[in-house]
């Protein structure tokens, strides 16, 4: 339930689902935008939580077959964090990823570890969950 | 509005200069690889990549770059960089690229005014 009027709260929670492929990935984007938005978020701090959710879904994505599966994400306010979790459900077996497969995976990991707070990922049972949390105003901290 | 993704070639002198605009992301980030491959494959070693159009670049932007410029650099010549906007220059920060790249802030400062 929204504690803050019009704005997102504490427990509110967004979802999103689109079939997994990377041209529908703009989707996430502009969801990311426009929660980070209503929960109060300045402007550099949406646009760190937008790129932040691309590069979630991007992890989500790599190494598999892109163009199966579906793409769920889900967006929940925490007091002044957001949490962002994304899974790629029905996932084709991953396939062992290439040389600038694995460079784009590791530029993800760097573009993560210096916008968010936290984040992670975790595999099981043929799905695929990524996630983060970025905490609201901490710039100038 | 998203602005429309588009790459405009053109050249100063002998130099190709590539003007991308709009959003680099996995959708479209194929489209760039291929023009950047195909003026390398075609004897241009050195490019400049005018990125001043750009409203978002994501890691797979980034991944596409850095593999132009190690064929660049194997053909002996380079990959120069154009970016102004703040929200970009953050981007090749965060992923240690602006030690990477030779980077200017306008197409003056890259030679290719």
């Amino acid at each position: 339930m929204s504690d803050t009027g019009d704005g997102l709260g504490r427990g509110d929670r967004i979802e999103l689902t689109f079939p997994a492929r990377g041209d529908l990935v703009v989707l996430a984007r502009l969801v990311a935008s426009a929660v980070a938005a209503r929960a109060g978020f300045d402007i550099e701090e949406l646009e760190d939580l937008r790129l932040a959710t691309n590069e979630l879904c991007m992890l989500a994505m790599q190494g598999s077959d892109a163009q199966s599966g579906a793409l769920y994400l889900e967006l929940t306010m925490h007091g002044d964090a957001i949490g962002a979790v994304c899974t790629l459900e029905r996932a084709a077996a991953a396939h062992a990823p290439t040389p600038e497969g694995e460079e784009i995976a590791r530029l993800s990991e760097l573009i993560l570890d210096a916008l968010v707070d936290e984040h992670g990922r975790e595999s099981h049972d043929g799905a695929v969950r990524t996630w983060l949390r970025k905490q609201r105003g901490e710039h100038g901290a | 509005m998203e602005q429309e993704f588009q790459i405009e070639e053109r050249s100063s002198g002998d130099t190709p200069v590539i003007a991308v605009s709009g959003e680099i992301d996995v959708a479209t980030a194929p489209q760039l690889r291929e023009c950047l491959h195909r003026l390398v494959s075609t004897g241009h070693a050195t490019i400049v990549l005018d990125l001043l159009g750009v409203t978002f670049l994501d890691s797979t932007a980034l991944g596409v770059l850095v593999g132009a410029l190690k064929r660049c650099r194997e053909q002996g010549g380079d990959l120069h960089i154009v970016i102004a906007d703040p929200r970009i220059v953050k981007i090749f920060e965060i992923t240690g690229l602006t030690n990477v790249f030779t980077i200017a802030d306008s197409l003056q400062a890259a030679g290719a005014a």
